[in-house]
């Protein structure tokens, strides 16, 4: 009994110090607790910071290609999900097997060269086939041979098939842009093409270009005829809006088939319109008619002798429609005379024609969105004879789009507007555009190239209504380091409707024939203006631009309805 | 006293532990759902991406032009085909006249006939 007290105290110090400590324990355990439940209720009650989880998806995302599409919104490309086949080849038991599996199912697969690739030491993937059909996926599939597999990867199509082959441009099979507005989207185009993309979205916008389907097939349907018709070689032809210098169109054939398997550009089939350079000839007059005007040498009622031919050292430069008179200045445009052309060029001076060249572009390469692009072969040295033919044409060779953006550059109060295939608007055109040439210049050549469509060599492009102006130019191309009196390149730049001018044309045929409707001319008046003519009774209604009547048009209207009937 | 603390707390456990697991079965059913709904979206978007492109190849302009001269007979619209509104009413006189030489409206003649 003695010892019960001494007991009791220390055994209950011990109970009261085990009490202290289940009571700590308790506490740690509730705090425990209480920190995982408010935990709780932060992630699951209470929202989570906004933003964070957007911002992890979208670099996850890889940015998606754009689809590519008209002005209109009509698709020009665009990706689809195809089924690609894989290999692991370490995962396989018996290779021999399966690749006679494989090759029995897919019958234009080489077995040697599988096996040679499924046996490479090391080796933990290979394709077996790219871009199958769903048929073949399921096929090979359902061999059910381990290590074989496939994956979703996305293949780039191309709607319209040819029809804008040469803008549109194509992929490689691992939807890399090769050529075309597609190559532009994955180089210089980069921000552009992101700036498309939704962010936290697998999808893009389309980009958007300045094209027009229906006009380009218009112009394609008129050229790839014309071709035919007239046993040309080549041909190609471009539609821009002066205003924007949007490129509603450009064709250039023979052309190829972006959907092909293989895609072996052949020179032929090069986008002739930039990155072939020519020698355009008398539509380059047109040229010197504004320099001459810019550089006040001349007005409309200035005079030039054409009754002999201009002798510039060994050379002499003499006329294709000689008049041998003197020519007025409209006369000289119409008449196309070299003479005239020539002796203009020679009063401006060589340096001030050097000085204008280069104002308007013609002295260096045109950049566009199509990386495509060719340098315009320049005489080596300037001296007289080079300023007296370069004036007419000759001597130096441009991208025709740069022929045709000068011209429109000169016809939109002489203000040029650099061309564009993707969608611009009026302001931005406004601000980018350069005035090369005085408005009462621009004016004045307005009026030259509505009088030679209406009394000059592009009568046949004068569709009643549509008030077309325009210029031609048969330039004899260089066979064997020698011009060819055989070999032409007939080509016209116009515009209409002449009153404001909005939409420019060149049209451009390489080596016609002539032919029994020609009487036998291979000369432009008779195979590019006409079809000049025939493109755009077709594309100003597209356009939006409404016929008005003279007089004469009635006349011109009443005489073609009756041929038609008779 | 704390033997019915305890129960509580335990009948509390239980209680809670259910719901949760409720509710976890729930959002995974939901997750379920999101993800079948999800795949869903990507699989129309698919499709309307290849019904576009297949829209677009059937709509080729040269395709329209076949079938518009062989099944219709159009021809490219001519610039005397456009009427502005002044002329409109000289162009339908013209219109009218030339097909007088038949019978406009046949019940008008014959009640003239019943007379």
């Amino acid at each position: 009994m003695m010892d019960i007290p001494t007991i009791s105290i220390t055994e209950r110090k011990r109970g009261l110090r085990g009490q202290n400590r289940i009571r700590l324990l308790g506490l740690v355990f509730t705090l425990g607790f209480a920190v995982i439940g408010l935990q709780l209720v932060r992630l699951t009650v209470l929202k989570p910071e906004d933003g964070e989880a957007k911002r992890i998806a979208a670099s996850i995302e890889r940015i998606p290609r754009p689809d590519i599409t008209d002005r209109n919104g009509t698709v020009l490309a665009t990706d689809v999900s195809v089924a690609s086949l894989f290999a692991d080849p370490r995962k396989i038991l018996d290779i021999e097997e399966a690749v006679e599996l494989i090759t029995s199912s897919l019958h234009d697969v080489d077995a040697k060269e599988l096996y040679k690739k499924l046996t490479q030491p090391g080796r933990a993937f290979v394709w077996i086939k790219r871009q199958v059909s769903p048929e073949e996926r399921d096929v090979v599939y359902n061999l059910g041979i381990p290590g074989v597999g496939y994956v979703n990867e996305r293949k780039r199509v191309y709607p319209q098939g040819r029809l804008a082959a040469h803008t549109v441009g194509y992929v490689d099979v691992d939807t890399k842009g090769i050529a075309g507005i597609e190559k532009f989207l994955d180089a210089e185009g980069a921000i552009y093409t992101a700036s498309l993309a939704d962010p936290g979205k697998p999808l893009s916008a389309p980009a958007q270009l300045a094209m027009d389907v229906r006009v380009q097939h218009a112009l394609v349907d008129e050229i790839s005829k014309a071709i035919v018709k007239f046993k040309a070689i080549a041909g190609g032809g471009i539609v821009m809006d002066i205003e924007t210098g949007e490129i509603i169109a450009l064709v250039s054939l023979p052309d190829f088939n972006p959907n092909a398997e293989s895609k072996l550009i052949t020179k032929d089939q090069q986008n002739r319109m930039l990155s072939g350079v020519y020698e355009l000839g008398s539509v380059i007059k047109a040229v010197t008619f504004a320099m001459a005007f810019d550089y006040g040498v001349i007005n409309m009622n200035s005079k030039y002798d054409a009754r002999f031919p201009l002798v510039i050292g060994n050379a002499r430069i003499n006329d294709f429609h000689a008049q041998r008179r003197v020519l007025t200045v409209p006369e000289i445009f119409t008449n196309s005379s070299n003479i005239g052309t020539a002796k203009m060029a020679l009063d401006v001076g060589i340096e001030n024609h050097q000085e204008f060249l280069g104002r308007v572009g013609l002295l260096d390469r045109l950049l566009t969105e199509v990386p495509e692009s060719a340098k315009p072969i320049l005489p080596k040295k300037w001296g007289k004879l080079v300023s007296a033919t370069a004036a007419f044409g000759h001597g130096f060779a441009v991208q025709p789009l740069q022929g045709l953006s000068v011209v429109a550059g000169i016809l939109n109060e002489g203000k040029m507007v650099p061309p564009t295939f993707m969608r611009r608007s009026k302001e931005e055109a406004d601000v980018l555009g350069k005035q090369i040439v005085k408005p009462t210049v621009a004016a004045n050549m307005r009026e030259l190239f509505r009088l030679n469509a209406t009394d000059g060599s592009a009568g046949k492009a004068n569709v009643p209504g549509y008030r077309v102006g325009g210029k031609t130019g048969t330039a004899e191309k260089v066979v064997n380091r020698r011009y060819s009196k055989d070999h032409r390149l007939a080509s016209f730049i116009g515009a209409f409707p002449m009153d404001k001018p909005r939409y420019a044309l060149l049209v451009m045929l390489d080596e016609p024939k002539p032919t029994p409707e020609t009487y036998g001319f291979a000369t432009s008046g008779w195979n590019a203006v006409p079809t000049a003519g025939l493109i755009i009774e077709r594309i100003a209604p597209m356009l939006g631009v409404t016929p008005v009547f003279t007089e004469k048009d009635r006349e011109a209207l009443a005489k073609r309805a009756k041929a038609k009937k008779g | 006293m704390l033997k019915i603390a305890n129960f509580t707390l335990v009948l509390a456990t239980l209680g809670t532990a259910s719901v949760l697991y409720s509710h976890e079965h729930a959002t995974r059913g939901s997750e379920r759902e999101l993800a079948r709904e999800k795949a869903a979206i990507v699989d129309s978007a698919e499709a309307i991406k290849l019904l576009k492109a297949e829209w677009s190849s059937l709509t080729r302009p040269e395709r329209i032009q076949f079938l518009a001269q062989s099944q219709l007979g159009m021809q490219p619209i001519s610039p005397d085909q456009f009427v502005t509104e002044a002329e409109l009413a000289a162009r339908l006189d013209a219109l009218t006249t030339s097909s007088t030489s038949a019978p406009v409206n046949p019940i008008d003649d014959v009640l003239k006939k019943m007379q």
